[in-house]
């Protein structure tokens, strides 16, 4: 009887014994133990998403001959368009060079662009984050924002070995500083709580009381660039509401997301380069 | 013997204790016991059944506090809708104290292995090493925004034990005055789960600078936030610093401007530290705005025409009695008030004399404007009459056993007449005008006037030394008797008469308005009539003295013709007024002479009066020629001009900046 006991409870002892066995590991330990994890569990992300990526290449061979035409004049225009704005951007650098000669100021390049392929994506009430092909491998730091062609996505919040992970701008995690556009006053945007199909929103805090924003009249808001972490002018969203706060002193409102940052598939990591 | 024993039994080895069966002495402590226990169970019982909103009380108040953050104050609006004082926002880093706790035990700890490790012998007692922790703490998370926006703050030692030991609810602010892009890094370098938070407090902003300092007065930080009907009155609580009114309009609707305070109810820990979320939650109302009667465009012109000097100068709407104007000078930085005033600032306002309200609390001998009341006194008493002349002026007059000069103009005015006495100012006219009625009788018309008593304007601390001077006054006052050279003097607004700019502008007012008094408001409701007692002048008497406060401007002997120069002229208007250049014997640098103060009164239009002025203007040289004509009249000329063209043109305009003679 006595032992039969025993059995029954050992179980418990067991789980009491690893779990004061783990709160006595140093913390290094465990720190290098979460991170082995998570650079062993990388490899099968990022295999899954080349698996991905091989099917989407074979369903797109599925495709008709007239699809794929159509698709190539589609990318061929767009491919024109693209071409007319490096064109005006080689212009307006040539006039950005100009200037700064005439003002004998600093010339220097503030990011190197790095592309990467998103290899997972995970939103939830908790966090809206995805992963992406790149990490430590291509000297991605952590912090370092991340862009694509609707404007900001987020900020690199963790980097591994050959990937990391992205903290979108609609998670509550990320607060940034930024500006109506055509405005010069710092406000502050952090991203809200989003459930997961819904559609991607923000909010933003100590909004000038003199911006009027409507429904039928939303404000452009972009990075302001004073935070010395995002370059200005990138798109954040679009304030479609403001009210006033109880102080009196500024407005509170909601950003509209663009809807596809719970899409994508190409980013851009904007890797600082250190000023000489 | 142990054998023979009853009670012992015989074991091997030991010996034990044996009982009888029943011992009758042990009843008694079974009584004992039970009455113990009665007493125990009777005293918790009380405690837990009768006792326990007591209990439940206690275990409140020693388990809760409250804390209590002020509402934003209401904003200040002149006349046309302008914000003359709003809030404005100031950026602050904060570091919530509460969420260090585990943080600061690991810091104590730290700091006193250090200690032993390094042998000292005189390590530091548990509060000093607490201390030490404390500062180490919030100096590493100060270094974290100083990293960020590059300064080099130091934390407050002193300031931050006393936060502990009183605050330690409230957020300890590290850095009260970031920019905009200071804000801005730290809004975008600071982790989002920080203890640091980026806050926005609020102080005063006035848009229109010093304009109208006195008159808006400023705001003190205070503690004495209270929130009507919020709960937890008896709990300790946590007020974060507001403010109150303590000059100006700003004090005197201090209650109507002041917002409604918030709050919250924390449970907190044995330590003192609070359990999020609060318990209750009241956000604060901002307070109601107030929309004075100052027009501030003109509050603006008038203080840029008074410039540099000591003086004052208002402006009342005759119909209304709401004051356009109410400027001091010298006047003060509001802007430096916010949120509290410096030593230097102090200093520099106590060297200039800036504290005083000269439109309110300036009292000066009112001098030849004092002969509008002299003239009514004499019209209504049925001595002086409109088309008889009084007295022949040859440049003197013997009063008594003194001879008085006429010190106006040429000093030879002739036979004048009423109309003429009032716009060459002739003192002879008035010297024997005081002759002719009784000092009593002009001190009755000065007090009809309401000369004798502050205006009661919605401003604190108005004073009371104007003297509006009899035989009694004088006796009581300075022990002496009446002399006829007193009237004399009283007549012509000199001697022992003082007054404000505020009076005699509430006096021009009423005089226009053909009524004794003018009750002057700096609130402004639109639609608004004020009414007092007529003047009881015949429409002849009224005629001549208006034609002679016209005159004043329009006539050829008038001493206030500076308004029909091109310079100061106002185009198509026709302004009555009256001129006066007060002495005043004084002590400068130790020097006793005389100086001069400017005075000019006024209403116009004169065919349908719709605004009042008056004007001082304090010389500042002993024994200047220091004269109304071309130091007050210029001043009310620019009020005057911006009036008219802003009511012939009510589009805001941009104000550019002149200069006067």
């Amino acid at each position: 009887m006595p032992s039969h006991r025993s059995d029954s409870s050992r179980p418990f002892v067991t789980l009491a014994v690893i779990a004061v066995a783990w709160l006595l590991v140093p913390t290094a330990v465990k720190t290098f133990t979460r991170a082995t994890f998570f650079e062993l569990t990388a490899p099968v992300t990022l295999a899954a998403s080349r698996v991905r990526d091989l099917q989407d290449f074979w369903s797109l061979r599925l495709h008709s001959h007239t699809d794929l035409i159509e698709a190539g004049r589609d990318v061929a225009r767009l491919n024109s368009s693209y071409e007319l704005a490096v064109q005006q951007n080689t212009e307006l650098q040539a006039e950005v060079g100009r200037l700064e000669s005439l003002l004998r100021l600093p010339s220097y390049t503030e990011y190197r662009y790095e592309h990467a392929r998103v290899a997972r994506r995970e939103f939830s009430g908790w966090w809206q984050r995805i992963i992406i092909r790149k990490g430590a491998n291509f000297g991605i730091p952590s912090g370092a924002p991340v862009v694509f062609t609707g404007g900001v996505v987020g900020r690199v919040s963790e980097v591994r070995a050959a990937s990391a992970v992205v903290e979108l701008i609609s998670s509550p995690e990320v607060r940034l500083a930024g500006v109506i556009e055509g405005d010069s006053r710092p406000i502050s945007f952090q991203g809200g709580v989003n459930p997961t199909f819904a559609p991607p929103t923000g909010v933003v805090e100590f909004m000038p009381l003199d911006i009027i924003v409507t429904p039928s009249s939303p404000k452009r808001l972009v990075t302001s660039g004073f935070g010395g972490v995002f370059p200005p002018g990138l798109t954040l969203g679009t304030v479609t509401r403001a009210a006033i706060g109880t102080d009196g002193l500024f407005q509170s409102g909601e950003v509209q997301l663009d809807a596809r940052l719970g899409s994508l598939t190409e980013v851009t990591v904007l890797v600082p380069v250190a000023i000489p | 013997m142990a054998k023979n024993d009853p009670h012992f039994a015989d074991r091997s080895g030991s010996l034990l204790e044996s009982h009888k069966g029943y011992d009758p002495r042990i009843i008694f402590f079974y009584f004992l016991l039970a009455a113990l226990l009665l007493i125990l169970g009777v005293g918790l019982g009380y405690q837990q059944l009768t006792q326990v909103g007591t209990h439940a009380e206690a275990e409140r108040q020693q388990n809760q506090r409250r804390v209590l953050f002020p509402g934003p104050r209401g904003y200040i609006f002149d006349r046309h809708g302008k914000l003359i004082v709003g809030n404005e926002h100031q950026f602050a880093v904060l570091l919530h104290l509460d969420e260090l706790k585990a943080e600061l035990q690991k810091e104590f700890y730290r700091i006193r292995n250090n200690y032993r490790a390094g042998g000292d012998k005189d390590i530091p007692d548990y509060s000093q090493l607490q201390q030490i922790a404390r500062v180490t703490l919030v100096q590493r998370y100060l270094d974290q925004v100083n990293t960020i926006i590059g300064r080099r703050e130091q934390v407050k030692t002193r300031e931050l034990r006393g936060h502990f030991s009183r605050q330690l609810l409230l957020p300890y602010t590290l850095i009260d005055n970031l920019n905009p892009t200071e804000y801005a890094r730290l809004i975008e370098r600071l982790p989002v789960r920080s203890p640091l938070e980026v806050f926005a407090t609020n102080r005063r902003a006035y848009p229109y600078g010093s304009a109208a300092a006195h008159t808006l007065g400023y705001v003190r930080p205070n503690t004495e936030v209270e929130a009507e009907d919020f709960p937890g009155d008896d709990l300790t609580t946590f007020k974060m610093k507001g403010t109150s009114g303590r000059d100006g309009l700003e004090k005197w609707f201090d209650s109507t401007l002041q917002g409604e305070a918030g709050g919250r109810i924390y449970r907190v820990d044995p330590s003192g530290y609070k359990i999020n979320p609060p318990l209750v939650t009241r956000t604060p109302k901002q307070g109601k705005h107030l929309t004075s009667s100052l027009d501030i465009e003109l509050q603006q012109v008038a203080e840029e025409a008074i410039g540099d000097r000591v003086g004052a100068a208002v402006a009342i709407e005759i119909a209304s009695g709401e004051v356009l104007v109410m400027a001091s000078k010298p006047s003060f930085d509001l802007a430096k008030f916010s949120p509290r005033a410096s030593q230097e600032v102090v200093t520099d306002m106590n060297q200039r004399g800036a504290w005083t309200n000269q439109a309110l609390n300036g009292f000066y001998p009112p001098g030849s404007t004092f002969k509008i009341l002299t003239s009514i006194a004499g019209l209504r008493r049925g001595t002086l009459t409109t088309d008889q002349p009084i007295v022949f002026c040859d440049g003197r007059i013997m009063v008594g056993n003194r001879s008085f000069p006429c010190d106006v103009g040429n000093g030879h005015h002739g036979n004048v007449l009423l109309a003429d006495a009032i716009s060459q100012s002739c003192d002879i006219y008035y010297y024997r005008a005081a002759e002719m009625m009784t000092p009593d009788v002009l001190a009755a018309e000065a007090r009809r006037f309401h000369f004798d008593r502050p205006t009661e304007i919605e401003l604190p601390n108005e004073e009371r030394r104007m003297t509006v001077p009899d035989p009694d006054w004088k006796l009581r006052e300075r022990k002496e008797r009446w002399f006829p050279g007193d009237t004399a003097n009283t007549s012509i607004g000199q001697g022992f008469v003082l007054v404000s700019p505020l009076q005699m502008a509430c006096f021009t007012a009423a005089v226009a308005r053909n009524e004794v008094f003018t009750q002057p408001t700096l609130l402004h409701q639109p639609g608004r009539t004020f009414h007092a007692d007529p003047i009881g002048l015949t429409p002849e008497q009224r005629t001549a003295l208006i034609n002679g406060m016209a005159g004043t401007i329009t006539h050829a002997g008038g001493t206030g013709r500076t308004l029909l120069t091109p310079q100061f002229r106002i185009p198509g208007i026709t302004v009555g007024g009256k001129t006066g250049t007060a002495q005043l014997r004084v002590n400068k640098e130790g020097r006793v002479g005389t100086i001069n103060i400017a005075w000019f009164i006024c209403f116009a239009p004169v065919e349908k009066p719709e605004v009042a002025l008056a004007v001082m203007v304090v010389g500042d040289t002993i024994g200047e020629n220091f004269y109304a004509s071309t130091n007050a009249v210029p001043v009310a000329s620019m009020i005057l001009r911006r009036y008219f063209a802003q009511k012939a043109d009510p589009t805001p305009r941009i104000i550019a900046p002149f200069k006067t003679e």
